[in-house]
């Protein structure tokens, strides 16, 4: 097993098997039992025939997992979950990446795939937010658009000539400022509808990227109105070039709130503690776990420590076990 | 020099047909995509997998696989003796490539097209059978990784002194200069991978020897199986539904 | 079942080093009692009905080896602590453990407590090594009480009187071994008891029966901490101690760190120390380093040994040690510019037991009580031994055997114990028997193991044999053997045919004993064991049974035999056109003697198939002699004799020079192209695990005695080469017809012996044979009576791929081992061969005066030493009678190597022919010796 990094005490160590046992045997019994190692056979109904999936390969007329995962059956499809992997892009997902390389009318991203992904120029929409060719000038100004180590937040267009390629038409996605960026294993994120979310109380954005990239930062307005966006588009054509260079300059002037940035640190230090424990990052566990540091009244560098781990662990057992009730 | 006592003990009170104790962690190091620590007796092994990720030297890049690369080196400590060793020596380079041809021969690399695999595995403790636990190691993190294999690979090491063939020979067996046989197989497709013997050993007797190696190798498939099955079904009930 | 702990061990090897090793501890360890209900008790070796079990504490195995070997001691367990520690402080003894252990007849069980879960400690802090090893024996003892129950009583044996008293302590029933025997109420036993040296014996026990005599007479040794660091410092210098074999009061020490041999003079100097120890030795001030000695004829004042009458030595291994002159002889310095020391410690002792008899002595008062008695070794280079023993009415004219224990500082002699008797002095089976035990040669008969190896008699060559197709049917040709009368083992036989095209086929046919003798059997692991076979005057001792060595292999005349054949094409200028090896059937049509050889060929009115080959072969073999002495062969010459046995009492009727003829010269020579062939053929195929034979190059240094005579005599001999030296020992040729037999005898004398090697342990040019001008050689032609020939036959047979090789020749470690095994067998068969012609000459000349004639081949400060070429023996002759010291009358000179009486009026120089009495006296009675005089 993965082994925490952490000095725990007798009794931290008891509870912490205690929670652990409790979130086992919460688990569904066929859950635990489609789990694979490499090159385990996968009983198959061979009669029905069998379409092999992801993760599987046909050795002696038996069909064998090569990765460690879990058995998911989808009519006559097999295929194997792997849990620890890198990122595997489906077309729409939404993604966090770091900005590598700036080429000739691309960018290239590290999104935790088994290559770079590619942000073509043509992809994204310009700063002035224009249909229009791409000139040459644009192209000399891209760096004034993403530079290196830039976070950029995209979504996956697909595969075009050996790569994978993203765009970022929207004004949802585009460069991220003030935040962290946190890296957790892609298994722990699931696909849903909503990948930003806005947690107000703290006034904290949150991108649940599917790569496994999670960013937190801070709150910003103009990203707000994204169901609107058609109808914003004039105006935000006048506004935004005289705007940005304004604020700009306002913001560098007054940096973020010392209150935000620690709630950035604080939801930041949630999701680490849930990562090395290996529960799965959903915006309502996050929240709980920000909640349950502040209940505890812990300071944002105790969260990582052994004490709020366990108790992490705990309330989680608590939460599954509630919700299973309920069903 | 008696390595295997009339009783039928071996110097450190193994019988000859017997393995040291194996022990496996899976996960050592954070910042890799799959990593692990494989001990056999006092050998300690520790190995990180990065990747797929791309390419970084781009005239290595291969269009319909996975490049696959590994490292093998021996911390400074790893021996009796603490002295520093510099990088890449014969030694190093030989069990590097030795790994790295075996890895790659079970990597469905086919699957990755594009990208590269790192593999870095170090000795932290050395004590015979170095080789073996390297690559039990990297089977394991490469398994963790999450990169599709055909099958696992194990490693186990088998010798032959005092005219008695042991399995899993100890440091001080290993210097004894007799023949010593590393074996590695595909448990599940019950194939050689690897097979090094640097000495020579009439046939009959190789084939013995080779036979108790490759028993050696299963049960360290066995208990690697068993290791993986447990993270996986951990990982899978920890992340909830 | 695997419980894992490991430890810490530090070892010195230069700096400290931290090695970890792991220690399994085991619960599958069985406890060897067959009554036992909870062990698996498949492997016991306990008897059934085991009363008392006996736990050996590492003092007694190590001391009482001789008595634990005698059947009377038996149900014991060996911890496998004490046979570590056994291991560690003396191999020998280990080997013997080892052996009592392994014998089915013995119940002794080893127990490996070290890997058992309850019997492991740890050590604790502060604890020393040996305590630690001392609480697992008493550990183990009490888990032995507790596991087998009160039924059986378990007993510690213990000579030291500390574990003996924490056993006590710890409610462990503990004996020392004296009371334990007395207990058995076996008087017999307790004489196997080693007298336990003073500090381990409890003072009430064994009251000290010479107060008297204690004094301290050697230094004492140095602690074993001093001698490393005095090692590392340099101040002290490493080596094997190795005692003139001609006189015991001098010794040498081959140091490395000096390159030089260190001689140590007197009993004092050597401290207490025997032949082949290893010690550490001090560098005596450069004054008081001694001239040398050896120039006068040993003698020391208290004890009346000195150079023996002895058979001429053949090579220079056997010879009396001659040191190698530094500089120029002329200019002799007053002090020796060779080093000299004296022993400070004892690093390894190589103690073992010696053969000899007890000094004579008045049978004390009591008898039937212990009496203290001095044994004199057979060998010269021990000194001797004092025990103690309750029968020696029984032993004062026997030849017994005896073993060393201790030897403290206060006494003069070392202390041992007795192991057992021979025989009665000066009978000469018990003599002969004191030679083969000497040169370590086993003469026991072969076990039945072995026997069950043999093919079921009578034997003759079934249809199997014939139609095997590795094997040449030859016994549609002329075969023959030639051989010394007499001969039972014959094992080559010859074949000659005249082709049409003018060339021969020669044919060597060997007996092909590996066809009987199979690798990994017991009778093949009894002959490597014995090497040799050994032939002494009047018996001979076989490396294979008799069925082998007489019948079965033997190429007698007129049966069908299995063999090994070389065959090569000659031209009649004896160039070899081809070699063929192969196995065959062969039909021997004579086996003739030398003699009759000789006669037959000699007689130009025979003319017989069988005489007209041999003539054939005899000329080619010139041809092949000449050819081979032109390439630098020596002609060598040795002092052989030959005794003429009664048939009845096996006493020596006469005895005489050996007789070369030209026969032996042409049978030598096939043998020897054999050998070199068969020798190349194997190198081929297995370059790295061939057994071949070698002959070193001697060393200036080694030839310098040879140049020192020659110069004086106005010789000149050339040693450059192998040839150089051949050519100019046959110019040698001086007024009188054995003068240059003379000089021959003594070149050989300064040369080593060949010794076998394994190919994979030396560089090509190493394999060189000096005397025979090869640079391959082996031996292949007489499998019956030497293994390595049979180790060569295999080699031979797996090259020609017939069949496989055995897996023995891939381990290198191992096939080295033969090898010197080989050498060391060889050298002791010869030893003993010497030996027992010694002895016989001894008893030949018992009632035989004889005067003859000699030749002076050394000179003494008190007379010289004479070489008899008739018997061919080598003894003293002195000047100065042996009670008067200094002798003003006679001096040496060196440079002309003559003594001259100071008033000129007489005077010996070297290689003179004097006329010498030799007669037997004995002035001590059972010892009798050859004493030689002038007339």
């Amino acid at each position: 097993m993965r082994g925490l990094q952490l000095p725990l005490s007798q009794t931290q160590k008891v509870r912490l098997q205690k929670a652990l046992e409790r979130l086992e045997s919460l688990s569904s019994k066929v859950n635990s039992d489609a789990s694979v190692t490499i090159a385990d056979s996968i009983s198959v109904n061979y009669e029905d025939g069998v379409l092999k999936g992801h993760g599987t390969a046909e050795l002696n007329g038996e069909v064998v997992a090569t990765v460690c995962g879990v058995v998911e059956r989808v009519n006559k499809l097999v295929y194997v979950r792997a849990l620890r992997s890198r990122y595997k892009p489906e077309v729409g997902d939404i993604v966090v990446g770091r900005v590598i390389e700036v080429a000739q009318k691309r960018w290239r991203l590290d999104i935790n795939f088994n290559q770079d992904a590619v942000l073509m120029l043509s992809s994204m929409n310009l700063p002035d937010g224009i249909q229009r060719r791409r000139t040459a000038l644009d192209e000399l100004n891209m760096r004034s658009v993403f530079e290196e180590n830039d976070v950029v937040c995209a979504e996956v267009r697909g595969f075009q000539h050996d790569g994978l390629q993203l765009q970022a038409r929207s004004q949802k996605y585009g460069k991220l400022k003030r935040g962290q960026l946190l890296r957790v294993a892609p298994y722990l994120v699931k696909r849903q509808k909503q990948h930003f979310h806005h947690l107000e109380q703290y006034g904290v954005d949150l991108i649940l990227g599917c790569n496994g990239f999670v960013w937190v930062g801070e709150h910003i307005e103009a990203k707000d109105d994204m169901i609107e966006e058609q109808a914003d588009q004039s105006d935000s054509q006048v506004s935004r070039p005289g705007k940005n260079a304004v604020s700009l300059e306002e913001q560098e002037q007054n940096c973020t709130a010392l209150e935000t940035r620690k709630y950035i640190c604080r939801t930041a230090n949630a999701i680490r503690v849930l990562s090395t424990l290996g529960f799965s990052i959903t915006l309502e566990i996050i929240k709980e776990t920000v909640n349950l540091s502040l209940t505890v009244n812990l300071d944002i560098n105790e969260m990582l420590g052994s004490e709020f781990c366990v108790l992490v662990a705990e309330r989680e057992a608590e939460r599954r076990s509630s919700n299973k009730k309920k069903r | 020099m008696e390595y295997v006592s009339p009783e039928g003990l071996r110097l450190d009170g193994r019988r000859p047909m017997e393995m040291r104790q194996i022990r496996a962690e899976i996960g050592a190091v954070a910042k890799a995509d799959g990593s692990a620590v494989f001990e056999m007796g006092n050998t300690k092994v520790i190995a990180a997998v990065y990747g797929p990720r791309e390419v970084q030297n781009k005239s290595q890049l291969i269009g319909d696989q996975a490049l696959v690369r590994c490292e093998y080196s021996m911390a400074n400590f790893s021996t009796g003796d603490r002295r520093r060793k510099q990088k890449g020596d014969r030694r190093s380079t030989e069990i590097s490539l030795v790994i790295r041809q075996t890895m790659e021969a079970c990597i469905m690399t086919h699957l990755m097209p594009r990208s590269q695999i790192d593999i870095y595995v170090q000795v932290l403790q050395a004590d015979g059978g170095t080789r073996c636990a390297c690559i039990n190691a990297a089977t394991l993190a490469l398994a963790d990784a999450g990169i599709p294999m055909r099958d696992l690979v194990t490693s186990c090491s088998a010798g032959y002194l005092n005219s008695t063939p042991l399995l899993d020979l100890n440091y001080v067996e290993d210097s004894a200069g007799g023949p010593d046989v590393t074996v590695g197989i595909l448990p599940k497709l019950d194939k050689v991978t690897l097979f090094q013997m640097d000495s020579k050993l009439p046939i009959d007797i190789l084939d013995n020897v080779m036979q108790l190696a490759i028993e050696g190798c299963k049960a360290v498939a066995n208990y690697i199986r068993e290791i993986l099955l447990e993270n996986t079904k951990e990982l899978e009930y920890r992340r909830g539904v | 079942m695997l419980h894992n702990k490991s430890f810490v061990k530090k070892t010195k090897a230069g700096k400290v080093m931290k090695q970890v090793r792991e220690h399994y501890l085991r619960d599958d360890i069985y406890c060897g009692a067959p009554f036992c209900k909870v062990c698996d008790t498949s492997a016991a070796r306990l008897s059934d009905s085991a009363s008392t079990v006996l736990v050996l504490d590492t003092n007694v195995v190590l001391n009482q080896i001789d008595l634990l070997e005698n059947p009377a001691i038996d149900d014991v367990v060996v911890l496998s602590i004490v046979l570590e520690e056994v291991k560690n402080k003396n191999m020998a003894v280990y080997n013997r453990i080892r052996a009592i252990c392994s014998n089915s007849l013995r119940k002794f069980f080893v127990f490996s407590n070290e890997y058992h879960r309850d019997t492991y400690v740890k050590e604790m802090s502060g604890e020393t090594k040996n305590d630690r090893n001392d609480r697992a024996i008493r550990v183990a003892t009490q888990w032995y009480q507790s596991h087998l129950g009160d039924a059986v009583k378990v007993l510690l044996i213990t000579n030291d009187k500390e574990n003996k008293r924490k056993a006590t302590e710890e409610g462990i029933r503990a004996e020392t071994v004296e009371s334990y025997v007395k207990s058995l109420a076996r008087s017999d036993l307790l004489d196997l008891v080693v007298r336990p040296s003073s500090e381990d014996v409890d003072m009430e026990e064994v009251e000290d029966l010479r107060p008297s005599k204690r004094k301290v007479i050697y230094t004492e040794h140095k602690p074993m901490s001093e001698i490393t660091s005095g090692l590392h410092r340099g101040i002290y210098h490493q080596g094997k101690l190795r005692v003139n074999r001609y006189n015991p009061f001098e010794a040498y020490v081959g140091s490395e760190s000096i390159g030089d041999e260190i001689t140590i003079y007197g009993r004092t100097n050597m401290n207490r120390a025997f032949d082949g120890d290893i010690v550490a030795v001090e560098l005596l001030p450069q004054d008081q380093w001694r001239e040398e000695k050896s120039l006068s004829i040993a003698c020391d004042e208290d004890e009346d040994e000195d150079e023996d009458v002895h058979l001429a030595p053949s090579s220079a291994d056997d010879a009396p040690r001659t040191i190698p002159q530094q500089g120029s002889i002329g200019e002799t310095n007053p002090i020796s510019s060779r080093p000299s020391g004296c022993v400070v410690g004892i690093i390894k002792r190589n103690w073992h037991s010696y053969c000899g008899s007890l000094e004579p002595m008045p049978m004390p008062a009591g008898s039937g009580g212990v009496a203290h008695a001095l044994f004199v070794s057979k060998d010269r280079r021990i000194p001797k031994i004092r025990i103690q023993t309750r029968q020696l009415e029984n032993l004062l004219d026997k030849r017994i055997i005896v073993a060393v224990d201790s030897w403290d500082r206060q006494s003069r002699y070392p202390s041992g114990h007795y192991v057992r008797t021979i025989g009665e002095i000066g009978d000469r089976d018990t003599e002969s028997e004191v030679v083969l035990i000497e040169n370590d040669i086993n003469s026991r008969p072969f076990s039945s193991q072995v026997l069950a190896c043999l093919p079921p008699l009578p034997w003759s060559v079934s249809s199997v044999d014939l139609t095997n197709p590795i094997r040449q049917d030859l016994r549609n040709l002329r075969v023959f053997s030639v051989d010394p009368p007499g001969c039972r083992d014959i094992d080559d036989a010859l074949h000659c045919t005249a082709l049409p095209n003018g060339n021969f086929e020669v044919g060597v046919h060997i007996a092909d004993v590996t066809n009987f003798v199979h690798p990994g059997t017991p009778l093949d692991e009894e002959a490597a064991q014995r090497g040799t076979s050994v032939y002494l005057v009047e018996r001979r001792i076989d490396m294979l049974p008799k069925p082998l060595t007489e019948d079965i292999c033997s190429l007698r005349a007129d049966v069908e035999r299995l063999a090994f054949s070389v065959i090569w094409e000659m031209t009649p200028e004896a160039d070899i056109l081809s070699t063929k090896y192969t196995k065959s059937v062969i039909k021997s049509s004579a086996a003739l003697s030398y003699v009759e050889a000789q006669a037959r060929m000699d007689d130009s009115r025979l003319m017989d198939p069988v005489t007209t080959d041999l003539r054939n072969m005899n000329s080619l073999a010139k041809k092949m002699r000449l050819r081979r002495i032109e390439k630098g062969a020596l002609t060598l010459a040795s002092a052989e004799v030959k005794f003429q046995i009664d048939t009845e009492t096996h006493d020596p009727l006469d005895i005489g020079m050996y007789q070369i003829r030209e026969a032996n010269q042409m049978v030598e020579e096939f043998m020897l192209a054999a050998n070199v062939s068969v020798a190349e053929q194997i190198l081929r195929s297995f370059p790295s695990c061939s057994l071949l034979r070698r002959h070193p190059t001697p060393t200036r240094e080694m030839l310098e005695p040879l140049l020192r005579t020659a110069a004086v005599i106005g010789l000149h001999l050339d040693v450059t080469s192998s040839k150089a030296l051949a050519d100019s020992l046959d110019h040698a040729v001086g007024d009188d017809p054995y003068f240059n037999k003379l000089i021959r005898i003594l070149a050989t004398r300064c040369m080593t012996q060949a010794v076998y090697f394994c190919s994979g342990d030396l560089s090509p040019p190493e394999y060189h044979h000096y005397g025979l001008a090869a640079p391959l050689y082996t031996h292949f032609t007489s499998p019956i009576r030497r293994y390595a020939d049979v180790i060569v036959h295999r080699l031979l047979a797996a090259s020609l791929g017939i069949f496989k090789l055995p897996p023995i020749f891939r381990d290198r470690p191992q096939l080295t081992s033969i090898s010197d095994n080989l050498n060391y067998r060889h050298r002791n068969a010869q030893m003993a061969g010497r030996a027992s012609v010694e002895l016989h000459t001894l008893i030949y000349f018992r009632n035989r005066p004889t005067d003859t004639e000699a030749r002076i081949v050394k000179i003494r400060s008190n007379g010289f030493i004479v070489f008899v070429p008739k018997y061919g023996i080598e003894g003293p002759v002195y000047l100065i009678p042996r009670t008067e010291k200094g002798g003003g009358e006679w001096y040496v000179d060196e440079q002309q190597q003559k003594i001259k009486k100071m008033d000129g009026s007489l005077s010996y120089s070297i290689l003179q022919p004097v006329t010498i009495h030799m007669e037997v006296v004995e002035p001590q009675p059972h010892r009798p010796k050859l004493q030689l005089t002038l007339i």
